[in-house]
């Protein structure tokens, strides 16, 4: 392919037998002028070939073979919901790291007023450089990543992508999806406001309301019944060591079966 | 004016005919220039709401080199202006590009 100039249309000639008011011949005029010179329209076709000829060498998918394109095509978009979760993961992970640098796990009371562990969100949203957009696209990111895996539980479901042989994939996705609203529950405590503080009360109440072993989980989770220093110690625990170990090794492993297995055809 | 494509589908305006490669080179061009156009008359609407801004200190500086050194409040309406210019130049050339279709084109379902 080459960019060798073809037999031109002769423009101004047809411009001649055409009736056309000033303006639009001006207009024409300008813009053959601008096309003669930067050839944009003649690059583009070169692209639209070259887009046409690596798509004859692809394998027809199934939707193809079968001609369900017509039917199918809405979907399509929906596809990218799971590179749209992992996408806002390592987001999040990139922008938790950094505000990392500056939160404190302490319940202790600060120097004037408040907890530790508060006083030091107040300073990463008043006084820390690009602090306020930091915080902000950490917590945006793990919105997004909640939506996004949620709503690609919904695709895999309603395709049917969960089929044989898929159903353990499907299965390691449910525990994902449990594992993000883990992260998020985590986080939400972090910065030990009446927001945070209330919830935790909500979870250690959820916890204890388990029957036989629901004393035992609140223990460990919350380190006791009732919140304190011990319940943000080991939220942050969770929420900074065991939850990123473990989610990132579970995606790896989620992301390589898909690989391994090929993007399931619609049934 | 007078032509045998006015109102050919019953939509209103004007439709003229061209060739499949002058139909590109409207849409291409017609397009770039509309967002190029309506993009700069917006940062022009921004120079003319900020009071500091790299566009607005360019033409400062360069204004003094002509030795002129306008008030604030004119230089503000001067670029709210010009912005406003600039997006309606960028909103008539794409609108002017529109009437030119290709055979076939807009004549109602597919």
């Amino acid at each position: 392919m080459s960019l060798k100039e073809k037999d031109e249309h002769d423009h101004l000639g047809w411009m001649k037998g055409k009736q056309l008011s000033p303006i639009e011949k001006g207009y024409l005029f300008t813009l053959i002028w601008l096309d003669k010179r930067f050839r944009v329209v003649d690059y583009l076709e070169l692209l639209e070939t070259l887009y046409y000829r690596v798509n004859l060498q692809m394998p027809k998918s199934h939707t193809e073979q079968y001609n369900l394109d017509n039917k199918f095509w809405y979907w399509y978009p929906l596809y990218a919901l799971g590179s749209f979760s992992t996408l806002a993961y390592v987001v999040a992970a990139i922008s938790g790291a950094l505000l990392g640098f500056y939160y404190t796990p302490s319940a202790a009371a600060a120097a004037d007023t408040g907890t530790v562990a508060y006083s030091q969100i107040t300073f990463i949203m008043q006084d820390l450089q690009f602090g306020f957009m930091l915080r902000s696209i950490h917590r945006w990111s793990a919105q997004v990543m909640t939506a996004a895996v949620f709503l690609h539980m919904l695709r895999v479901y309603f395709t049917g992508a969960y089929k044989e042989p898929r159903e353990l994939n499907w299965l390691l996705g449910i525990v994902l999806i449990s594992l993000t609203m883990g992260f998020g529950y985590t986080g939400y405590l972090l910065p030990w406001d009446q927001l945070a503080y209330w919830a935790g009360q909500i979870g250690v109440e959820m916890s204890l309301s388990i029957p036989l072993i629901g004393e035992w989980v609140a223990q460990l989770v919350f380190g006791g019944f009732s919140l304190g220093a011990p319940t943000l110690q080991r939220m942050y625990i969770l929420h900074v060591f065991l939850l990123p170990f473990v989610v990132t090794t579970l995606i790896a492993i989620h992301i390589a079966i898909v690989w391994i297995q090929g993007i399931a055809e619609p049934h | 004016m007078a032509d045998d494509d006015r109102h050919r589908n019953g939509r209103e305006g004007r439709d003229v005919e061209v060739p499949m490669r002058l139909y590109k080179t409207v849409t291409v061009f017609s397009t770039l220039i509309a967002v190029f156009a309506v993009v700069f008359g917006f940062l022009l609407l921004d120079a003319a709401a900020l009071g500091t801004g790299l566009i607005r200190q360019a033409v400062r500086s360069l204004l003094g080199l002509l030795s002129l050194s306008p008030s604030d409040s004119l230089l503000s309406a001067m670029f709210a202006v010009a912005g406003l210019a600039s997006i309606a130049v960028g909103a008539g050339v794409y609108v002017l590009g529109t009437r030119f279709q290709a055979a076939e084109m807009g004549e109602g379902g597919d």
